[in-house]
């Protein structure tokens, strides 16, 4: 195993007053320094709570991490807190969330925030850390630094939040960034700018990014490698170009087509994905995307595919991609794609 | 912040001169006149009365007599105790019910902090139940009544024990002030518990909790730094009241335990209907609660940045 | 997974199309009404519910109670004075009370034993006599409830005697079935305490006279009594106050004054409140600042102080009944909570989307107020009601407790717990039985309310 961090058959599950909710369904993927990975789906699919999972934020109980395992550098660290002497969260692996104004301690400055991870993880002195604190926030594009080092979360703007948050999560020259949806709360130019500030520290350190989004075209944008995520499972698994020229899952058909497009024509308009997820208390035996899956088969309905590998890399779980199944699938996908509806 | 400040005082002073002024029409339209009867139980305390608040002249007369000598300070003299001061009585008893009130507050604030963060970290869990009962006791049971049936319990302990654990009653040493304090400060203490543990849960549940744990901070640090700190400004809000609850409970509790602070001399200044006393002590107290409220407010906008940069 | 794992081999069948997508779940619940839903999460609180009941017992108490229960919450039961519940009630039937001529020393007097009980103690009286004390001018007969240790503490005197002769004492005054401890102390010429004294223990029997047994008709027969007969008392389930009159009795009544003022006055300041606030959030603008000012005033009052100071003002002295100045009182100082609440609830309201788009869809003023406004702001009202009953129960209790509230003879729980303080030591349950009836009922409407909340906001079901 050469890869920075990878996660195998991963399964978290949620003890609830309705029954257990089974989150994540086993997954497992990898990602190489300097590498972005990016997780895609819609809303509960999962990918926040694995990512959270893996972190060891996922509050225990009502949380469970049922099975499977994660390691850094080929050294298994899920349940640890640290890992030869350094810690695993805030200083292998930074993170950033969803919504920075609410993630930020509303009543202690934004200098001392950043500063708290570098008195931990680092053991500077409280100047050293607040003074490293203010390069950090310059190194991320905050004007005058030094005053907005002193100022508090509500001061900011949300952009400007983000990238203090960025600035905290790298503090400690993390391996490892995990970005969970992190410029969903932000206008579009901001998103544009975070984005280009994540590349940038990438190249500059190295470090490896897993990005949670549901927004295909922040994929496009930032990423190497992409995991598509449905109802806890990683139903496709691709290069980022694969996954957009080759796509070989309904699923992510339909999340492509569920994209608004500049381009007015029929073939451009935008369809949602009838249905709903599965009630993931009971997931279904098979396949959790058959019910809403055009071309369903019946083995769909009792048995859930096994990942079929279509490429270098790439691999998808679908019953479509059995060798015995012998409509063209590329025909198919081709249809949906120009008349805009399915056959 | 200033503004506010000024502000604030402004409302406060405003507040004050409502709280003079209602007293004063309201004592004029006690039935009777004031000194009639066995009121002014003899000649020189009538002359003095008359004198001093001109009670032949006009009312609107009286009015600016009466805020001329609130303004100054000037209480007026009991009706009830020849030649004694409004002054002197508050003078005198003020400074005990304000340590009794001062030793009530801090126990129920820092018990309330205490156990309502204890609570909120056992969720659902023996101590969570065991405290929560407690307070729903606590807020049921009026204070009066704790302050009788603990000092029932005290006196039978005294005697089973054949010596005295603390002081019954009175005052004087520090032994005397704390189970008045305690008894006093109960009733708050269960309510700033309860107000503290859904603060803190909802603190718990918040994402910079979640985001200081992806740091990588230890739990003690995360409590004592983030959540603590954050879950106990809505209890400072509710300081102002709480201090207004203590102060006139302290009535009853110095009653029971025969302190003798100005809230057992108002309530029997009342009980005497010793006019001067129930005006000047109302005013006093008023005066004193208002700007408490205003004090803790001013307080909390300077501890919480979110209102001091606002 | 780089690399595929074994593939089954599919059965043609398998890879049918699906025909229907009837494999889709149905996800559909029964639709229940708000308060449907706010019914069944209350019913599922257990304490909620108990308090419910609690509140309907308390209800049942207060109002079906002196039906069942029918003894004068005022009469005075004189032989049974601070007797305690489950008290042993019977009395012996004595003779008539005669005056005692210190002649007759023939009953069981026994010269030269000091201190001595000339007969037995009886309810009736408690016959003493003593041997001189040598060095005596004089004595004093002192009578406790518990045995003293030193002269110095026998407190005030029953009888001061400043001659030798007179060494017998009949004690007549107030005497109740219980156990005394009477002492003769030695007097020097100058009146002064010499410090000898001596005691004895006294066990008080409780007797009556056929005559009064006739009177209070204690007896089915009373003319066939004899002098040693055993009658028994009437009965007190609860025990009686320092008076002798019933607890239970006077729990019943005192309940009637607590309740009338604890649903009463929130009920009207609450309506009030409403009104006052809905008016302001309403018409808005200038009117609702100046309104809202007006309420913040009254709202720095503090509460208790004017609560006393309206009793004064509307001349309710000690002595004096003051439940209906309470009542008003309470109603004028409680009101600007609800009033801000009503009218946040208000403002908040008329900006919601709903509401817009209600309006735009052509609703009228009417239809707004009726279909929107009301129901979705009767759930903060009710619990708001919930809440200040308990409020004014407390402040009741408060007032009576420090004599400013109602007065002798009409009972509250409040004044029961003021004269039972009074007795806390010797009769503890005078005090105890009214101060759990408050806490009863005031831990019954927090329970309560507590539950409405919960149930009625959905969104608050996790912040306790």
């Amino acid at each position: 195993m050469s890869a920075l961090l990878s996660v195998d058959n991963l399964h978290v599950e949620f003890a609830t007053y309705g029954g257990i909710v089974q989150a994540v369904r086993g997954i497992s993927f990898s990602v190489d320094a300097g590498q972005t990975l990016a997780i895609v789906g819609e809303s509960g699919c999962g990918k926040s709570v694995s990512m959270q999972a893996v972190m060891g934020l996922i509050p225990m109980p009502p949380g469970r991490i049922r099975t499977g395992s994660a390691q850094l550098r080929g050294q298994d660290f899920l349940g640890k807190t640290h890992l030869d002497g350094k810690a695993i969260c805030g200083d292998e692996i930074g993170m950033i969330f969803q919504d920075p104004m609410s993630s930020l301690n509303p009543t202690m400055c934004i200098g001392d925030q950043i500063a708290e991870t570098l008195e931990v993880h680092r053991g500077y002195s409280r100047t050293q850390a607040f003074a490293r604190a203010i390069e950090l926030l310059e190194l991320v594009k905050i004007p005058e630094a030094s005053k907005r080092a002193r100022q508090y979360p509500f001061e900011f703007s949300g952009g400007m939040l983000q990238r203090a948050m960025i600035a905290m999560a790298i503090a400690c020259k993390p391996s490892v960034l995990i970005a969970d949806e992190p410029t969903t709360a932000l206008d579009v130019t901001i998103q544009a700018q975070i984005l280009d500030l994540l590349k940038e520290i990438q190249q500059e350190t190295g470090m490896a990014i897993i990005l949670i989004t549901h927004d295909l075209a922040v994929v496009a944008r930032m990423a190497d490698k992409v995991a598509v995520m449905y109802a806890g499972q990683i139903v496709e698994s691709a290069s980022v170009d694969d996954l957009f020229y080759k796509s070989a899952h309904p699923y992510t058909l339909g999340l492509k087509l569920a994209m608004p497009s500049n381009k007015s024509d029929a073939a451009h308009q935008l369809q949602p994905i009838a249905g709903s997820p599965p009630d993931l208390f009971s997931p279904p035996a098979g396949c959790a995307y058959c019910a809403r899956c055009p071309w369903a088969m019946q083995v769909c309905q009792g048995d859930n595919p096994p990942p079929f590998v279509i490429g270098d890399g790439h691999y998808a779980k679908c019953w479509l991609q059995h060798p015995q199944q012998e409509r063209d699938i590329d025909g198919l996908y081709q249809a949906v794609t120009v008349t805009g509806a399915p056959a | 912040m200033w503004w506010y400040t000024l502000k604030r005082l402004f409302q406060g002073v405003i507040t004050v001169w409502f709280i003079a002024t209602a007293t004063f029409i309201g004592m004029h339209n006690v039935p009777g006149d004031p000194l009639s009867g066995d009121r002014a139980t003899n000649a020189t305390i009538r002359a003095n009365l008359e004198a001093r608040y001109g009670l032949d002249r006009p009312v609107t007369e009286q009015y600016f007599i009466y805020m001329r000598n609130m303004l100054r300070g000037d209480f007026g003299i009991s009706y009830t105790q020849q030649n004694r001061e409004v002054n002197d009585i508050i003078r005198e008893h003020f400074p005990v019910s304000a340590t009794l009130g001062i030793l009530a507050v801090l126990f129920a604030a820092m018990g309330g902090i205490l156990f309502g963060a204890l609570t909120a970290l056992f969720r659902n869990r023996l101590p969570d139940y065991i405290i929560m009962f407690l307070v729903i006791l606590g807020i049921s049971v009026p204070s009066f009544v704790f302050a009788a049936l603990s000092q029932l319990s005290l006196v039978n302990m005294n005697n089973v024990l054949g010596f005295s654990i603390l002081p019954v009653a009175g005052w004087g040493t520090v032994s005397h002030m704390l189970l008045p304090a305690l008894v006093l400060g109960l009733g708050t203490m269960a309510y700033m518990t309860r107000l503290m543990r859904s603060s803190m849960l909802e603190v718990m549940s918040s994402d910079y909790i979640r985001t200081a744990r992806a740091k990588g901070l230890s739990p003690t640090r995360i409590f004592s730094r983030h959540q603590l700190r954050n879950a106990v400004l809505p209890v400072i809000t509710v300081l102002g009241p709480a201090i207004a609850a203590i102060t006139t409970g302290g009535f009853v509790v110095e009653l029971v335990f025969a302190i003798p602070g100005l809230g057992r001399y108002f309530v029997q200044a009342v009980q005497q209907l010793d006019y001067t006393v129930i005006m000047g002590t109302t005013v006093f107290y008023g005066a004193f609660l208002v700007f408490m409220v205003i004090l803790v407010d001013l307080v909390y906008g300077w501890i919480d940045p979110r209102v001091r940069l606002q | 997974m780089e690399n595929n794992p074994v593939i089954r081999r599919l059965r043609p069948a398998d890879l049918e199309p699906l025909s229907s997508q009837s494999a889709a779940p149905l996800l559909v619940r029964p639709s229940r009404s708000y308060w449907q839903d706010a019914w069944g999460r209350l019913k599922s609180n257990k304490r909620a519910l108990v308090s419910l009941y609690l509140i309907i017992g308390l209800l049942l108490f207060t109002f079906a109670g002196p039906l069942v229960w029918r003894v004068d919450p005022a009469l005075q039961d004189i032989d049974q004075i601070s007797v305690p519940p489950g008290a042993d009630r019977g009395a012996m039937v004595v003779d008539p009370f005669v005056a005692w001529d210190n002649v007759s020393l023939d009953d069981g007097y026994q010269g030269g034993t000091g201190l001595s009980l000339a007969g037995d103690p009886t309810t009736q009286s408690v016959r003493l006599h003593w041997d001189a004390i040598p060095g005596a001018s004089g004595y004093r007969v002192y009578r406790n409830n518990y045995p003293t240790q030193d002269a110095d503490a026998l407190g005030l005197p029953l009888l001061q005697i400043n001659n030798t002769q007179q060494m017998y004492y009949e004690d007549r005054l107030d005497l109740r079935a219980q156990t005394y401890y009477y002492s003769v102390a030695a007097l020097d010429e100058s009146g002064q305490l010499t410090g000898d004294y001596e005691s004895l223990q006294a066990d008080v029997v409780r007797v009556i006279t056929v005559n009064e047994v006739r009177a209070r008709d204690l007896s089915d027969n009373p003319d066939a009594l004899q002098p040693g007969d055993q009658v028994r008392l009437s009965w007190h389930p609860l025990g009686t106050d320092y008076l002798g009159r019933d607890m239970l009795a006077r729990l019943m009544a005192g309940a009637r004054v607590s309740l009338f003022i604890g649903l009463l006055a929130p009920l009207f300041f609450v309506a009030f409140g409403v009104l006052y606030g809905a008016t302001s959030g309403f018409v808005g603008g200038r009117f609702d600042s100046v309104m809202m000012r007006f309420a913040d005033f009254v709202v720095a009052l503090p509460f208790l102080l004017f609560m006393i100071l309206f009793q004064v003002v509307f001349g309710i002295g000690p002595g004096e009944s003051g439940i209906v100045p309470m009542l008003i009182a309470l109603i004028i100082l409680s009101w600007p909570a609800t009033a801000r609440l009503v009218r946040g609830q208000i403002l908040q309201i008329r900006e919601e989307a709903y509401v817009s788009a209600a309006r735009l869809l052509g609703a009228s003023q009417n239809y707004l107020i009726l279909r929107h406004m009301i129901p979705n702001t009767l759930g903060v009202i009710l619990v708001t009601l919930t809440f200040a009953v308990p409020a004014a129960i407390f402040t009741e209790a408060f007032l009576s407790f420090i004599g400013m509230g109602v007065a002798p003879p009409t009972a509250s729980w409040g004044s029961m717990c003021n004269e039972g303080l009074k007795t806390m030591l010797t009769h503890p349950h005078e005090l105890i039985f009214p101060a759990a009836m408050i806490s009863i009922t005031v831990l019954a409407f927090n329970l309560l309310g507590d539950g409405l909340r919960d149930a009625l906001d959905a969104k608050m079901r996790n912040t306790e």
